[in-house]
């Protein structure tokens, strides 16, 4: 490990709030240490406008060891910066070099509206989840643990679906701005999960009626979304979503 | 001299055989019925394990339910960090566990300073909580037959652990997340993201609703509800660098300790031995390796403690595996405050490694040869990678580095048996309570506790409180409502308008570099009485000094963390005050002066077995301590030992 | 652009309310049903792409050979309008979902990056390059048609080939403007198909990992085979005799 230090220049966008309108602006950060996260440059970039009286950066951010989901942040383009199956919180400046000029962004798509600076609306992802993204079981009534085998394999897939931390990099990355591997995650790992199936008809129609209610756009199999994921999110759970799609559809009683 | 009270604090645990209380107690409470429920509502503050948890499950009762969090939604809480597994008697293995063995290992993890009664209905409740999950759609690992998997882990000789991969705790809050999205898809809850609890609104002594502040506009509401359910997590960002997320705080159990709830064993505080060590003064928080690591790594240090060759140059006979050494039968698999202590003697005694000598190896290098890299790749690939992205060592090859760190905070609001802290309808679930882990928590309960307290008992207990109270409906333009509102936001206005010089994380830092010096894994009086005299020193100078941009109303995110380093540095006086009281060394709590010739914790259970809770006297204030005692007549105290 | 969207899918609107089929018509409008329509369409097209390109290989053994093709298929007299109206309708859908399911992400996305970088490995593996061209390819294919049609079927520019097709195709393919313009559309057709296949394969839920890369080659493959083979008649044109 070596302890050298940057000098950036960040393009941040600021915008005060969702009504008003944005701009870049220019910082320049000097000292930066190498083995700082992403978010701790951040914080010091903040502590620096304090102290110079400008209103930090707003972003979103919470556990930063990169599961809660909180950060975001499109980094030079990229959705949690240019690593592979990172997010923002868990990215260390050793990645940059020095004079490099980095380019902040917020997630951008119509259904991640923009609070302040960083910091967008996610909650769309909370009401797709309403519409179906769950398992109809009252605490209480649930027979034993081991009552129904899951094979290692099929839990395997579920977990794999599972995994998806909800950040919302698949949408930001997306040239449409689809939700469709956020959605597909949620209906696969139920789908392939003997508990999920009584509901798996209504479910994975609901919540893509939702999804498209709240202004996400189609998928265009580019697979941006999978290379975007920090949680290494497949593509297939999307095959799955059509293959649940086209099955509720004709078998569908509603 | 600490002013105590004369009356004795009452757990109102029930009479009988400690396995058989619940049963009975769940008997003997009143039912409300379920026409009637509808009419009640409940506010729950946090979406945890056991705030969600707890909010879907009274939902799916029948309760009008009101759930806040101040992540921008529900599925953030910090439980979602959890790594290695929760604890179940299931006795899947054929072990020889049971609920009785869960009982016992946690009442003697937690050294003897839990009440007995709450810990065996954890045990029993243990077996629910993996069956609900399951029902759930939550993916815990399994055999290849299909039946589900266990692991062992650090303080228990049972494999008693159930676990999805490296993420326990996002799987199971994920189960308890979409319980709760169900239920507001129903609309039996009503949910407020990015909402930050401010005060606790009490009437005639009753807590009956919150003053919240939106976090997005700024703007501070007032919700009414007939029982206030606290699910608000754990202090450990007290010391700043913990291993919490950045949003955790005590505030709301703060404003509800200034609102007469009595906060218990503040100074229990879990320091978790296998963290990435710090890396520079820059750094914002600390990163876990799961426990469970320790099933498979071997911690040591260099014999020489000017050993600079590389780790894996240092032959065999000159490595000390000093937990093997010390405690030959546990071994790595030592509970977590042994395993954090004797980490720091090693350091302390100049064997540490790293530039700043202050980390141990745990070192994969005999699992990797034994089992094959695959293996271990499957096992903990995730943490693998984690510590690869931080650190930019790749551990299949170099042993990790890690130190101990501020991880889970035992103490918490005082709450009887019911849940209920000593103001009537404000009840406290999960971390954010005192009652189960005693002054130590053994690994992979903590997602137990939550996930009982929230899924099993609030949903009875509340039940019981709001058929034996009469309630009047108060609207939110109620004298008192209006009265916390103005209270919170003169304390806004307050902070807005010091405008010194000081960011706010700096005094956050100070605050935390006190706390882990003087209130951390080793204290002593001396200490703790610098303590109290810096914190408050600093407390002066923040009132003085700190600078908050921007408005009050508007997403201030400067702001948000104003108002929570204001209360811990109220809060960080109690806990030094808790530990300068508690003249004994039991689980978390360590005090130099009470120790063993070989370094080892002593208690001193003649004048220390009881419950401090402390009654807020104000702000600088020295607080009233009220006591309850604690007895074991079912697992008689011995001195802990796994040598 | 909002009425005009509203007022293109007001069909779908109106059909959605018929009982029985309601339902289906429903789910056809959402952005998974567009997508799974236009992956039907697609493949049926692909299907068609095939059996044109068998005919015309009858290019490769003669005037008679291909003139009797040809008056076989005119033979065909309603038949052939039929296949050749359903033909025109599965193009018709196929080009309305490409914009309508443009439409859908224009509004999903209001305000773009400043700068944007993909994260994927590999410009000319099908998911990454090819599928960012699917709108431009497809745009350019729809122009090539028409002019095919113009072409072939009216011979708009008058070439001088008295009755026969062969001789007709052959001149067309000779005049050096047509030559680039088709060799530039059938590049577009390789483009497009080897996202497309593959695409529309995921899209109908068809994915599975023991099979998905050898799937993802075959349709690659298949896609250069179909342009290849039509660039075939663009080299016969030149360099072979005329039979």
């Amino acid at each position: 490990m070596s302890d050298e230090t940057l000098n950036l220049t960040l393009r941040v966008w600021r915008q005060d709030n969702s009504d008003s309108e944005g701009e870049f602006r220019d910082y320049k950060l000097s000292g930066v240490s190498t083995h700082m996260s992403f978010l701790e440059m951040l914080d010091v970039l903040n502590e620096q406008l304090i102290e110079a009286g400008e209103m930090p950066v707003a972003f979103d951010h919470d556990c930063r060891e990169g599961i809660c989901g909180m950060c975001s942040l499109m980094i030079n383009g990229q959705a949690h910066g240019p690593d592979n199956a990172t997010t923002t919180c868990q990215l260390h400046m050793r990645r940059f070099q020095d004079g490099d000029t980095i380019v902040i962004e917020p997630w951008r798509a119509a259904a991640f509206p923009v609070l302040r600076d960083l910091v967008v609306d996610r909650s769309a992802f909370d009401r797709i989840i309403q519409s179906g993204g769950y398992v109809s079981t009252n605490t209480g009534n649930a027979p034993d643990g081991n009552a129904i085998p899951i094979p290692g394999k099929v839990q395997e897939v579920a977990m794999d679906a599972a995994a998806c931390i909800g950040c919302g990099a698949c949408v930001a990355a997306c040239k449409n701005a689809s939700a469709m591997l956020f959605v597909s995650a949620k209906v696969s790992q139920l789908a392939v999960l003997p508990q999920g199936h009584a509901e798996r008809t209504g479910r994975v129609l609901n919540m893509v009626a939702q999804m498209d209610e709240e202004g996400f756009g189609h998928c265009t199999n580019t697979s941006e979304c999978e290379a975007a994921c920090p949680a290494e999110i497949s593509v297939s759970n999307i095959a799955r979503l059509n293959r649940e799609y086209v099955r509720a559809t004709l078998v569908n009683r509603d | 001299m600490v002013r105590v009270a004369s009356e004795i604090l009452n757990g109102r645990v029930p009479e009988g055989p400690v396995d058989q209380i619940w049963d009975k107690h769940r008997f003997n409470m009143k039912l409300v019925n379920p026409a009637n429920k509808r009419k009640f509502s409940v506010i729950v503050v946090g979406t945890g394990l056991a705030g969600g948890a707890a909010a879907a499950s009274m939902a799916e009762l029948g309760y009008h339910v009101k759930s806040f969090c101040y992540q921008d939604s529900p599925r953030r809480a910090h439980s979602i960090a959890a790594q290695g597994g929760i604890n179940a008697a299931k006795n899947y293995p054929n072990d020889g566990d049971s609920i009785w063995r869960l009982f016992y290992d946690t009442v003697k993890g937690g050294d003897y300073r839990a009440r007995e009664a709450n810990v065996y209905r954890l045990a029993q409740i243990s077996n629910n909580i993996i069956d609900q999950c399951v029902s759930q759609g939550v993916p815990f690992a399994r055999e290849y037959g299909g039946t589900l998997a266990n692991r062992s882990f650090g303080g228990a000789q049972v494999s008693r652990t159930f676990y999805c991969r490296g993420q326990t705790g996002q799987q199971l809050l994920l189960g308890a997340y979409q319980a709760l999205m169900r239920q507001v898809g129903l609309g039996k809850v009503e949910m407020f993201a990015r909402r930050e609890m401010l005060d606790l609104i009490t009437i005639d002594g009753v807590a009956r609703g919150i003053v919240v502040r939106n976090l997005s506009t700024g703007k501070l509401e007032a919700h009414t509800a007939d029982a206030v359910v606290l699910c608000t997590g754990g202090y450990g960002n007290v010391y700043y660098l913990s291993t919490n997320a950045k949003g955790c705080n005590v505030t709301a159990a703060w404003r509800c300790h200034k609102k007469g709830a009595y906060f218990a064993n503040p100074c229990y505080t879990q320091i978790h031995p296998t963290c990435i060590p710090v890396s520079g003064d820059y750094q914002s928080k600390l990163t876990l390796m799961s426990e469970s690591l320790r099933n498979d790594g071997r911690v040591w240090v260099p014999k020489n403690a000017d050993d600079s060759r590389r780790p894996s140059d240092i032959p065999e006979e000159d490595r000390d595996y000093y937990l093997e050494r010390r405690y030959p039968s546990f071994g790595n698999l030592v509970p977590r405050d042994v395993a954090s202590r004797a980490a720091k003697e090693r350091c302390d005694a100049g064997f540490g490694v790293n530039d700043s000598g202050l980390a141990v190896y745990l070192d994969f290098r005999d699992a990797i040869n034994r089992d094959g890299e695959d293996t271990i790749r499957k096992k903990y690939g995730n943490l693998f990678h984690m510590y690869h992205k931080i650190t930019a060592e790749d551990p299949y090859q170099v042993p990790m580095k890690i130190f101990p760190a501020v991880h889970y905070t035992m103490g918490g609001l005082w709450v009887d048996y019911q849940l209920m802290s000593n103001v009537p309808g404000l009840f406290v679930c999960g971390e954010a309570n005192f009652s189960d882990h005693g002054a130590n928590r053994l690994g992979a309960s903590a997602l137990m506790q939550g996930l009982s307290d929230g899924y099993f008992v609030i949903p009875y207990t509340i039940g019981d409180h709001l058929a034996r109270t009469k309630f009047e409906h108060i609207p939110e333009d109620h004298p008192e409502c209006l009265a916390a509102i103005q209270n919170a936001q003169s304390r806004i206005d307050q902070l807005m308008s010091v405008q010194g010089r000081r960011t706010v994380d700096s005094f956050h830092r100070e605050l935390g570099l006190i706390m882990w010096d003087h209130c951390g894994m080793a204290r002593n009086k001396t200490g703790l009485e610098t303590a109290i005299s810096q914190i408050r020193d600093l407390r002066e100078e923040f009132w003085k000094d700190v600078r908050v941009l921007g408005e009050g109303e508007s997403l201030n995110q400067s702001l948000e963390k104003a108002g929570r380093v204001a209360d811990f540095l109220e809060f960080g006086e109690i806990m030094c005050v808790d530990a300068l009281n508690r003249e004994e060394s039991c689980g978390g709590h360590f005090r130099e002066e009470h120790q063993t010739e070989d370094g080892e914790a002593k208690r001193n259970d003649e004048d220390y077995s009881y419950v401090a809770a402390w009654e807020f006297d104000g702000v600088g204030e020295e607080p009233t301590l009220h006591k309850e005692p604690l007895t074991f007549p079912n697992v008689p105290p011995t001195t802990r030992s796994y040598k | 652009m909002d009425i005009v969207y509203k007022t293109l899918g007001l069909p779908a609107e109106l059909l959605s309310k018929v009982p029985g089929i309601g339902p289906i018509v429903k789910a056809c409008c959402t952005s998974v049903g567009q997508k799974i329509l236009m992956a039907i369409t697609g493949l049926s097209l692909v299907g068609f792409l095939v059996v044109h390109l068998g005919g015309n290989f009858n290019l490769f053994a003669g005037e008679a050979a291909f003139n009797g093709y040809a008056e076989k298929l005119h033979s065909l007299g309603p038949l052939l309008a039929i296949a050749e109206t359903k033909l025109f309708a599965i193009f018709a859908l196929h080009l309305g979902l490409a914009l309508s399911t443009r439409a859908m992400s224009a509004r999903a996305r209001k305000s773009g990056y400043e700068k944007t970088e993909s994260k994927q490995s590999g410009f000319l593996i099908p998911n990454g390059g090819a599928a960012n061209m699917m709108f431009i390819t497809g745009l350019i294919l729809g122009g090539y048609v028409v002019l095919h049609v113009l072409d072939m079927k009216i011979n708009i520019w008058k070439f001088d080939a008295g009755e026969s097709k062969y001789a007709l195709v052959r001149m067309v393919l000779r005049d050096p403007l047509h030559w680039g313009v088709y060799l530039v559309a059938l590049i577009a057709l390789g483009i497009h198909l080897s996202h497309g296949i593959s695409s529309a394969f995921q899209t109908l839920g068809i994915s599975h990992p023991r099979w998905n890369k050898i799937l993802r080659f075959l349709s690659v493959a298949l896609a250069w085979l179909i342009a290849g083979g039509f660039m075939s008649l663009l080299v016969w044109a030149y360099a072979f005799e005329a039979r």
